[in-house]
């Protein structure tokens, strides 16, 4: 391939081949400083907020429906842009990002949604793959990672299966698939539960929290206070468009005593599986 | 590889919406044949205007009765203009065998006798001679004696240069609304099977595919309805010229000395490959509202 011409563009940082320096990986992940959005001129869905999110973190977003959850997530994989302030993702303004750059972006980024954005008439393969032949990643390269990640979300030997004939929760691990597969930096699962039985949301909370034993940085929108009472996770709460720390992440964790958890959160070290590198997407 | 997951995608598409793509190429299709259809009667419109225009001929009509020395003096004087190329005497009977050989005439014109067809000059005029300059020598050959008529086809060149004129005109007009008809029969075309499959698009868009990635496939899928209904156009007009020339061939001969031809090979390419761009664009244009997501 064409080397391409990393200075040309101020976000190259998100190009497919392009590889974080140090100074990116040593910055918290996602940094939101005063950020508004704006959907009517007199009422923001989201005022004021600011957030640091460390790598690493596993955090509920949570908050009564209309309180501006699928917004915070939408302004991070710039499906809407802020009004004022902005959003540093590996230290860059995501915010500020040019149209041509945002699918670079979004290759470091992978998103859960409640519906599950599945294609139905493609197979369980078909839709973990696209995410890879979009990297224009070699086809056995493709068929290796897509059954890797088919395994961690245990459907292992279904990718032959149409899409449409899964319950709704394995459709929800085909999308997790699908997030996983390209090992990005941050997934972002917007109400990932929101269609599930109580049961299979536990499943896929778990799930969650298995990717992100690897290392990966999650954000879970949800509003099921069940689910979040299962787990002592980052709690950030979003009231009217504006964000309340519930509980505490990472950060505080390091440099304050750490608090006791109320259930043990699954630590690297606790997982079995093999860890996959997550980090800002890189092609080889 | 990317093209080759393009390519995938496409065939993928243009099987799940084969019906859809059926009716679009049909419709297509006959646009097309449309455009060729005109094209080829203007070549040979054209083809045959040219031919009269460039070989000027004259019909001398002798008076009846004409004694043979005023017929032989009258050859002589013909023959000695510069500008007559050649001269052929053509009695009453062999006008008459002419016409019924070449015209598909019914029995009550075929016992028509040979009296009733004039004798004449048939007169080739030199290659090149100007209409205007035709007309002066028919003037001063009227004034000999034993004349009746002179033909100089002129009006008949006219009348036909002028239907040319017309017919590129209107092959002109249909050509430009066959664009645009093909541009939005798949632009249509395109936007539905993007209705219908925007989901993938959204699911693709969101896994940080590029607008020329998402896009490809459509512009292949609607490059290809170009390019099949343009082909099929092609042969079905090739069919339909196969079949029909015989009918139109032994007029023309008897006309104007020549015969249909079909469209030049480079004209038939490009009538295909602007089937192909013309598929490619109509796509590419309508898909570019549904890129944002």
């Amino acid at each position: 391939m064409a080397k391409r011409k990393e200075g040309a563009r101020p976000f190259a940082f998100f190009r497919a081949g392009a590889r974080a320096d140090a100074v990116s990986t040593a910055k918290p992940i996602l940094v939101l400083e005063d950020v508004y959005k704006y959907f009517r001129e007199d009422h923001p869905t989201l005022r004021g907020v600011n957030l640091v999110v460390e790598r690493g973190e596993f955090c509920f977003v949570t908050g009564p429906s209309g309180a501006g959850k699928s917004t915070l997530l939408q302004l991070i994989y710039r499906k809407h842009t802020v009004d004022a302030g902005r959003i540093l993702f590996c230290g860059r303004d995501i915010a500020r990002l040019r149209e041509k750059s945002i699918p670079f972006l979004r290759r470091n980024l992978g998103i859960v949604f409640q519906d599950f954005k599945v294609v139905r008439h493609w197979t369980v393969q078909e839709n973990v793959a696209i995410a890879l032949d979009i990297l224009d990643m070699p086809r056995r390269l493709v068929r290796s990672r897509v059954g890797e990640a088919l395994e961690r979300v245990g459907l292992e030997g279904r990718g032959g299966e149409r899409t449409e004939n899964l319950s709704g929760g394995e459709m929800q691990r085909v999308a997790v698939a699908r997030a996983i597969v390209t090992e990005p930096a941050l997934i972002l699962a917007d109400e990932p539960t929101g269609n599930l039985d109580p049961h299979l949301a536990i499943d896929i909370l778990t799930l969650f929290e298995e990717i992100h034993a690897t290392g990966t940085t999650v954000l879970f929108a949800t509003h099921d206070h069940s689910l979040i009472a299962k787990r002592n996770h980052r709690l950030i709460s979003i009231d009217e468009g504006r964000v309340l720390e519930a509980r505490q992440g990472l950060a505080s964790w390091r440099s304050d005593a750490p608090p006791a958890p109320a259930e043990e959160p699954v630590t690297p070290a606790d997982n079995p599986r093999p860890v996959l590198r997550p980090g800002l997407h890189a092609v080889s | 590889m990317e093209l080759e997951a393009m390519m995938t995608r496409a065939r993928r598409g243009l099987r799940e919406e084969r019906r859809l793509y059926v009716v679009a190429v049909s419709s297509l299709a006959v646009a097309f044949l449309s455009v060729g259809g005109a094209l080829l009667a203007m070549q040979n419109l054209s083809r045959l205007a040219d031919r009269w225009g460039q070989s000027a001929r004259m019909t001398v009509y002798l008076a009846e009765g004409i004694e043979a020395a005023d017929r032989t003096q009258l050859q002589i004087t013909l023959e000695s203009l510069p500008e007559v190329a050649s001269l052929r005497h053509l009695s009453g009977a062999e006008a008459r065998e002419e016409f019924l050989a070449h015209a598909e005439v019914d029995s009550s014109l075929a016992a028509l006798p040979a009296d009733a067809f004039p004798a004449s000059f048939e007169v080739e005029l030199a290659a090149g001679t100007a209409p205007a300059r035709a007309a002066t020598i028919a003037e001063r050959v009227g004034e000999l004696r034993g004349i009746d008529d002179i033909e100089t086809y002129q009006g008949w060149h006219e009348r036909l240069a002028a239907l040319v004129r017309a017919g590129r005109g209107v092959a002109g007009a249909l050509t430009f609304l066959v664009l645009l008809c093909v541009v939005a029969v798949i632009g249509n075309t395109i936007r539905l099977a993007v209705a219908r499959r925007r989901d993938e698009i959204e699911v693709m868009k969101l896994c940080g595919a590029t607008d020329r990635f998402v896009r490809g496939p459509f512009v292949l899928e609607g490059a290809f309805q170009g390019l099949l209904a343009a082909v099929l156009s092609v042969l079905v007009l090739m069919a339909a010229f196969a079949a029909l020339r015989g009918a139109f061939d032994a007029s023309l001969a008897a006309l104007a000395g020549t015969r249909t031809v079909f469209l030049h090979p480079a004209l038939l390419a490009a009538i295909i490959l602007s089937g192909g761009l013309l598929g490619a664009a109509g796509s590419a244009v309508s898909l570019r509202r549904y890129l944002q997501v």
